[in-house]
């Protein structure tokens, strides 16, 4: 059996190989370079007034660099999801659907529905928020989304999850750092998703306006604790609009995905952009917003990108290190 | 510390005030260290709440599953589901919601819980559980059930009542009432009827045999097709054609192979 080069690994790599898995920071230099995209999920672009995706694309091609497709495996993929990926364009998967620190959860089922759903995607990775996306089973209003609890306890669960998902798949599995009202737990979120990083040696999807929603619930500047996450580590950025919100004297931020971005997800997103020496990719998510009303926020991003993240779509590169 | 079952406690904070009191009180906790209950209530308890409807999502979901046992028992009822120890139950033992009211409705709604929950089963198929070999059982498409007379036609005109809009008809106008309810002699007054899950997820319901019924939930575990075939001449078949009668169970599909 010929043992492969570490640079060299077929699709299901890191699967039942009896050499040892090269180190994140080889198997990243196989990631594409995505440059800027969109996010969508199921029937999000069919509702009134909603962004379709592949019109962004044709209008701008720069803007349109790829599609995040969000997957909730009970609902599959909507049309608009299966055109462009039969049109051969770039995608990433967003799982929607999976409680990653639980092993029930990748059970045999499920797991034939996401290799269904890569099978027409073939997406560069799989990402999505590493928290509670169903409490019990998986069930009719059981979904939701919360945050891990941010102990130290939470992170060998959530590690072992997404290697095994990566496992199971053949594709890296980039958690990102969900939003919410609630974070409970002693560590600081960046502190959390780098010890989750390297206990899984997997990559990191920075979700600016999730982080910045945290920050202020915790009373922290935008920026503080930036230090604490592995930069290199960090392949995905998200930015989005917020709202901010306010009952009974409790104030938070609503991830309401619209166009205007909060002060204190620019902030994090240049500090980003400046240091997330590996990226690969930006996704501005406004999949309910109509063209004319996201361009504005998708030329504000571009022009803030590194150079190197600007490629021509359908020239994505492997690798994009600097 | 046990992340899952704080995960588990801040899922029941955002949607039960009570659980939120409970966690934020003297007494303890069933379930939660101290050390986690203090985590919690380091987090500003209005922090668990800026999801105003997430409870009233919850009823929505159970109503839209089981809309007649809801014209039963009134919205009030199905809300209080949300602080009952079988609520508590699905959340830390990775159950369905929707299986565990059926399990805390009990009588309170009569035939008609035993109707929607058998519904909501046949719409969450499990795995057949091996048994010996050639043993038959009721098959998974099927739910045989013994409800109070007149059930069927109250099941019947209270889904007409509800119309399309069964949430905001029983905000509107409470509880339908007349539901009929189990005499006071256990064989007094039943109704035996059939539930069949069709391949496009819909349901069929109607009335059979009473000696089908109680044939097929003898069949509810699995039985070898000599006891199935006893059974079948129990409940009146004649001995030498009930070998024919569990061959035509099974070529519907009411008896299959475990």
């Amino acid at each position: 059996m010929r043992r492969p080069r570490d640079g060299d690994l077929p699709a299901a790599r890191g699967i039942g190989y009896p050499w040892r898995v090269p180190d994140f920071s080889v198997r990243r230099e196989l990631l594409p370079l995505l440059g800027l995209g969109v996010s969508t999920e199921y029937g999000a672009s069919l509702a009134a007034g909603a962004l379709d995706p592949a019109a962004l694309r044709r209008a701008r091609p720069d803007f349109g660099g790829f599609l995040e497709v969000g997957v909730e495996i009970a609902k599959g993929l909507d049309a608009p999801a299966k055109a462009w990926a039969a049109a051969g364009w770039p995608t990433t998967y967003h799982f929607l659907d999976i409680n990653l620190d639980e092993p029930e959860d990748l059970d045999p089922a499920w797991l034939a529905g996401v290799r269904d759903c890569i099978a027409t995607l073939k997406p560069a990775w799989l990402c999505g928020d590493a928290g509670l996306w169903h409490f019990g089973r998986r069930d009719r209003g059981q979904m939701l989304l919360l945050p891990p609890v941010l102990i130290a306890e939470s992170v060998g669960p959530l590690a072992e999850g997404i290697r095994a998902l990566r496992e199971a798949t053949g594709l890296e599995v980039l958690p990102e750092n969900p939003p919410g009202s609630a974070f409970v737990g002693d560590l600081h979120l960046l502190e959390f998703f780098a010890r989750v990083a390297e206990a899984a040696d997997t990559g990191l999807l920075l979700d600016c306006a999730h982080l910045a929603m945290y920050q202020r619930l915790q009373g922290h500047a935008p920026l503080d604790g930036l230090d604490l996450l592995p930069w290199d580590r960090v392949i995905e950025l998200h930015v989005a609009g917020g709202r901010e919100r306010s009952d009974g004297g409790f104030h938070w931020i609503e991830d309401e995905h619209g166009v205007e971005l909060l002060p204190d997800t620019w902030a994090i997103a240049e500090f980003a952009l400046r240091r997330a020496s590996q990226l690969r990719a930006v996704i501005v998510e406004c999949e309910r917003n109509p063209l004319s009303a996201v361009l504005p926020l998708f030329t504000r991003v571009a022009a803030a990108l590194p150079e190197r993240l600007r490629p021509v779509p359908g020239d994505s590169q492997i690798g994009g290190g600097v | 510390m046990n992340p899952r079952a704080l995960q588990q406690a801040i899922v029941r904070m955002m949607i039960d005030p009570a659980f939120v009191a409970a966690v934020h009180g003297r007494r303890p906790v069933p379930g939660l260290a101290e050390d986690e209950r203090a985590l919690l209530r380091a987090v500003d308890r209005r922090a668990f709440t800026t999801d105003r409807f997430r409870r009233a999502r919850a009823v929505q979901a159970l109503v839209e599953e089981y809309p007649v046992s809801a014209a039963a028992i009134g919205l009030a009822a199905v809300d209080a589901f949300l602080s009952a120890p079988e609520f508590a139950a699905c959340v830390a033992d990775r159950g369905s919601m929707a299986l565990a009211f059926g399990t805390w409705l009990k009588d309170q709604a009569s035939g008609i819980g035993v109707i929607e929950a058998a519904m909501a089963r046949l719409r969450r198929p499990e795995p057949l559980a091996a048994a010996s070999p050639g043993a038959l059982i009721c098959g998974p498409r099927f739910a045989p059930l013994l409800v109070p007379d007149g059930t069927l036609a109250w099941y019947e005109a209270t889904l007409a009542w509800l119309g399309r809009h069964a949430l905001q008809r029983l905000a509107d106008h409470g509880p339908r009432p007349g539901l009929p309810r189990r005499g006071l002699t256990r064989r007094q007054g039943e109704e035996c009827v059939l539930l069949e899950a069709r391949a496009d997820g819909g349901m069929d319901l109607g009335t059979a045999s009473e000696a089908l019924v109680r044939l097929l939930r003898f069949a509810s575990q699995p039985r070898s097709r000599r006891a199935l075939e006893a059974e079948a001449v129990t409940r009146g078949a004649e001995a030498h054609e009930a070998g024919e009668v569990i061959d035509d169970l099974l070529a519907g599909g009411l008896l299959v192979e475990t």
